[in-house]
């Protein structure tokens, strides 16, 4: 049994309610805002002795000095006499807590007075209903982080079941950037998910959008960690080291053959895909590229019909000059320039039932994606994708975004999550849930502004991805700023060091001051945490993500530089099978188109076989060797006389 | 204790266990009528008394030589509540309740000594006599205190309300008196007692007024120990100077050694202001270990007992003490 560390007070002007109570410490006691206590109370309700645990959300310390003017006076006025004062003045640590559970539940009674105790693990536990699902035989517990108070460590628990689903799910995080709230946080709870998702829930994935900097570019590398940071780990079960089974996604750049990524290093190229998409990938969601003025019905009818009736088919007309087989930008540029002059040349105003006025702006703008999104979307190149229908148990691909435009993000993000969608919907993705995170909220579902096809991507998932098993992970820097429905679906919440302005907020005023105090001040690794079992805010550490930090990786292995043709290629194939050489690349290639290079490299990827170099070299074009004949000789068509070059005259 | 829509504080079992006995006692909602409602105040007069000086032929003004200094480890006080709860026939029936406690100072701070239970009672003072009643020592559990004669002339005190409540409240006084004498009695038999603060005179005691250890601090002069040139060289102390030391009559009482200490420049203020009388053992160099208590007493005088209405001449301790008896009695 441990000693009381305080006692319960209530005067008239400051009551206990059934949700509030008030106490009092001793001076050097260890309650501080967030410590979890148990207050035993007297009298039995019902043959039992009432418990009540309550999270300090707000402290009080005074003496007994009615002015400040009688300290002053104490002293003479000079601050530097206080310390020679033959005593101090009475004083009191008075806190104010929120009830967190009763026992027994019913009646509902105001706290009552009674002795107050540091909670001791298993008191957390109840405390934040975490008993309920830590069971064995159903323990769905994903730890969070270790709650700590005076001597007490105790690990927090999210319920699987409502991070995940299907009960409730997604998760947001607030933080102002550069304190290791965001970033970490996730890739922590990503670690603790994969080691602790139960299995009886199924498979799980995740997919993360890199949208700045190298954050997520060496999830596969170690990361440096203390013995506190193990410590940690130890305590909340899950294994300090970076995630296993890591692949990368990322387009290349928009003049070059060089992924556009801060992960581009050659050492690191062996788990780097390149993300490039055609026509058909695009032109389905061409809408994200599109602004409202562009797509009005018209524009709509027409980009419904090229995807109907001209793409991937042969699509003839009376009116064009040939048969076309539209399957990359360029084919339908030629389509389009067909359709065109087909129209000036019968001196027609509009081609079945589409004026001509709509095809040319429909051409403009669906030919200006593959300029726009250059290095992702390509004109007549291969395509390479995420492995949609494969995705592996526990494993984690991230979609380096950083550097595109925003146009191309928002198509990538558009797509990868839509195709995710699909995949669960028809359940035939690989996994069961799938985590998508997505950095900078603010970004892609802002509050106000036009409503994007993001925006409603978002929110539909947020709304109803739980059934899916798509869950949303989210992060931004202002959440009042994020649009309400996305961050308010999110079951969980986690507040890392917020901004003052942030906090003044009107959703923050739930929180007492000394909390939105704390979450200014929250030290590196501390977050507070909202979870539909806590019924009130929680503050927790969690240790340093055991995987190389963003910063690290990007000085240990610097971006790559722009290479040649040759050597991109050598690149990718080397990654697949190291004993491919330069040399032999260069021989492969020869005098070879850009595109036929391109697209054999992108099969040879794909397909993944053994013998890397000789598919490559099996999937460029034959040509045609030209073998150089003597010239034939040539009689002369008069003799020659002598060394005179002018003949002289006989 | 709750509190009457008056805001006065009744005590609700004291007035159960009064009905038990008196019935038709009736209940004073009001609070204590002033003093001179009774035709008297049942305090003592102001007076001046002589005293024979000890530290050389007349008394004057000494400065108080060195640095204050911290010493004193313990404070002792007491406090007293008495309030006529109901009448029967106008005999005033009293609950009295009084509390002393000694407060020890740790790292600046201050804790009840040794965690003991301070001394707390609560009587019900009744002249029996009155109300035909006699022979009673308690009801429900409160004892009686019976207030009929007068102590001193044991003379069956006269049946006037105000007479009656001036015995009984006296009596409270009297209980409070020997709850502090039994604490300070207990820290000085200890054999190697620190210096105790005891707010008010020792010379009630004899084992008190002998200890070197305990130092009574007097904080009014009802009675003044100085007559004349005497008085004048009392009355213009200045801040950190005493009096030379005397010796108090010690008719009733036991002997001592007193002096009187300025602990505050009284510019502007009146005469007693900052103005304590010092009471400590017989014996040794009286003017050394004046001089020496002196320096421990001034060290008492910060943090100031603001708000208390005699914070010039209380120490903080004593304050404490009060606070501290009052949240428990």
């Amino acid at each position: 049994m441990t000693q009381a560390l305080g006692r319960v007070v209530a005067t008239e002007r400051k009551p206990n309610t059934p949700h509030e109570f008030h106490f009092w410490t001793a001076l050097d006691s260890p309650v501080g805002i967030g410590t979890i206590v148990r207050v035993d109370g007297r009298r039995p309700v019902n043959g039992q002795i009432p418990r009540v645990y309550g999270i300090v959300t707000e402290g009080f310390s005074y003496t007994d000095l009615v002015t400040p003017l009688h300290d002053v006076m104490s002293h003479d006025g000079a601050p530097e006499s206080a310390g020679f004062a033959s005593a101090e003045r009475a004083e009191i640590r008075l806190y104010s807590a929120a009830v967190l559970r009763q026992i027994p539940e019913e009646p509902l009674q105001p706290v009552p007075m009674g002795d107050v105790f540091l909670a001791l693990e298993e008191d957390v536990n109840i405390a934040l209903r975490m008993d309920g699902y830590l069971r064995d035989g159903s323990n769905t517990g994903i730890p969070i982080g270790v709650y700590r108070a005076g001597g007490t460590d105790a690990t927090i628990f999210l319920d699987a079941d409502f991070l995940v689903g299907p009960e409730a799910a997604h998760l947001n995080i607030t933080g102002v950037s550069g304190l290791a709230t965001k970033t970490s946080a996730v890739e922590w709870l990503l670690s603790s998910l994969f080691a602790h998702f139960p299995d009886s829930r199924g498979s799980i994935a995740a997919v993360c959008f890199n949208v700045k900097g190298p954050d997520l570019c060496f999830l596969d590398l170690p990361g440096k960690l203390d013995d506190g940071d193990r410590a940690l780990y130890d305590k909340m079960g899950v294994p300090a080291r970076p995630f296993e089974n890591v692949h990368y996604y990322a387009p290349y750049a928009a003049r070059g053959y060089a992924l556009n990524t801060l992960r581009s290093n050659e050492a690191l190229a062996h788990n780097v895909t390149p993300l490039t998409w055609g026509l058909r990938e695009v032109l389905q969601y061409a809408e994200v590229l599109l602004n409202r003025d562009d797509i009005d019905a018209k524009a709509d009818a027409l980009i419904d019909f090229i995807t109907r009736s001209v793409i991937d088919q042969s699509f003839t007309d009376p009116m064009l000059s040939r048969a076309h087989v539209v399957q990359s930008f360029a084919d339908l540029e030629d389509w389009f320039r067909d359709v065109l002059r087909g129209l000036e040349n019968g001196n027609k105003e509009s081609w079945r039932t589409h004026h001509v006025a709509t095809i040319r702006k429909v051409r403009n703008r669906l030919s200006n994606i593959s300029v726009r999104c250059a290095g992702l979307v390509t004109d007549s190149g291969p395509v390479s994708d995420l492995p949609f229908g494969e995705f592996e148990d526990r494993a984690t691909y991230v979609v380096d975004v950083a550097n595109l435009e925003e146009d191309a993000q928002d198509l990538i993000f558009a797509r990868v999550v839509s195709k995710l969608r699909e995949h669960l919907e028809r359940r035939d993705l690989g996994v069961k849930h799938v985590v998508v995170f997505v950095d900078e909220l603010n970004k892609y579902a802002p509050g106000d502004g036009p409503d994007t096809y993001v925006r409603k991507m978002l929110l539909d998932i947020a709304e109803r991805g739980r059934y899916l098993g798509l869950v949303l992970f989210s992060a931004q820097q202002f959440r009042s700023q994020g649009h309400k429905r996305v961050v308010g679906n999110s079951g969980t919440s986690v507040f890392g060091r917020m901004d003052p302005d942030e906090l003044a907020a009107p959703g923050y005023a739930v929180l007492s001051p000394a909390t939105r105090t704390k979450l200014a001040t929250l030290e590196k690794g501390q977050l507070m945490i909202r979870h539909p079992h806590f019924t009130q805010p929680i503050f927790v550490r969690f240790p340093r993500p055991a995987v190389m930090a963003g910063r690290l990786g990007a000085e240990q292995f610097p971006q790559g530089g722009e290479v040649s043709l040759d050597v991109a290629v050598y690149r990718s194939l080397r990654a697949r099978d190291s004993s491919v050489t330069l040399q032999a690349v260069e021989d492969a290639i020869g005098l070879h188109d850009e595109g036929d290079v391109l697209r054999a490299l992108a099969v040879t990827l794909k397909e993944r076989p053994s013998d890397v170099l000789g598919v490559f070299r099996a999937r460029l074009p034959k040509r045609i060797t030209q073998s150089v004949q003597a010239r034939p000789q040539v009689a002369a068509l008069r003799g020659g006389r002598g060394d005179d070059p002018y003949g002289a005259a006989r | 204790m709750i509190w009457s829509k008056r805001g006065i504080s009744v005590s609700i079992d004291a007035l159960r266990a009064i009905q038990s006995l008196l019935p038709d006692a009736e209940i004073v909602q009001s609070d204590a009528p002033a003093d001179d409602s009774y035709g008297g105040a049942y305090g003592e007069a102001p007076c001046i008394a002589a005293a024979e000086c000890v530290e050389g032929r007349t008394l004057r003004a000494h400065r108080v030589v060195g640095e204050p200094e911290v010493r004193f480890a313990g404070f002792l006080d007491g406090i007293q509540r008495a309030r006529i709860e109901c009448h029967r026939n106008g005999v005033p029936i009293v609950e009295g309740r009084v509390a002393a406690a000694i407060r020890v100072r740790v790292n600046r701070r201050f804790t009840t000594w040794g965690h003991r239970i301070p001394i707390v009672s609560r009587r019900l003072y009744m002249p029996l006599v009155f109300l035909q009643c006699e022979g009673r020592t308690e009801i429900d559990g409160f004892d009686i205190v019976d207030t009929s004669y007068d102590d001193r002339t044991k003379a069956l005190v006269s049946r006037h309300p105000g007479a009656l409540r001036a015995v009984a409240f006296e009596r409270v006084g009297r209980d409070r008196d020997e709850a502090e004498r039994n604490l300070a009695e207990l820290w000085c038999s200890a054999g190697d007692a620190e210096p105790l603060f005891i707010d008010g005179g020792i010379s009630g005691s004899g084992r008190v007024a002998s200890a070197s250890c305990a130092v009574g601090v007097i904080k009014s002069h009802q009675t003044l120990f100085a007559d004349g040139d005497a008085l004048e060289v009392v009355m213009s102390l200045r801040r950190g100077e005493r009096s030379s030391v005397f010796a108090p009559p010690s008719t009733r009482r036991h002997s001592v050694i007193s002096w009187y200490l300025r602990l505050r420049d009284p510019r502007g203020h009146d005469a007693m202001f900052g103005l304590v009388r010092i009471e400590a053992s017989v014996g040794g160099d009286v003017a050394s270990r004046a001089n020496e208590i002196s320096r421990w007493v001034l060290a008492e005088a910060a943090p100031l007992s603001l708000p208390d209405s005699r914070w010039d001449r209380m120490a903080y301790g004593i304050r404490d003490c009060e606070q501290f008896l009052r949240a428990i009695a």
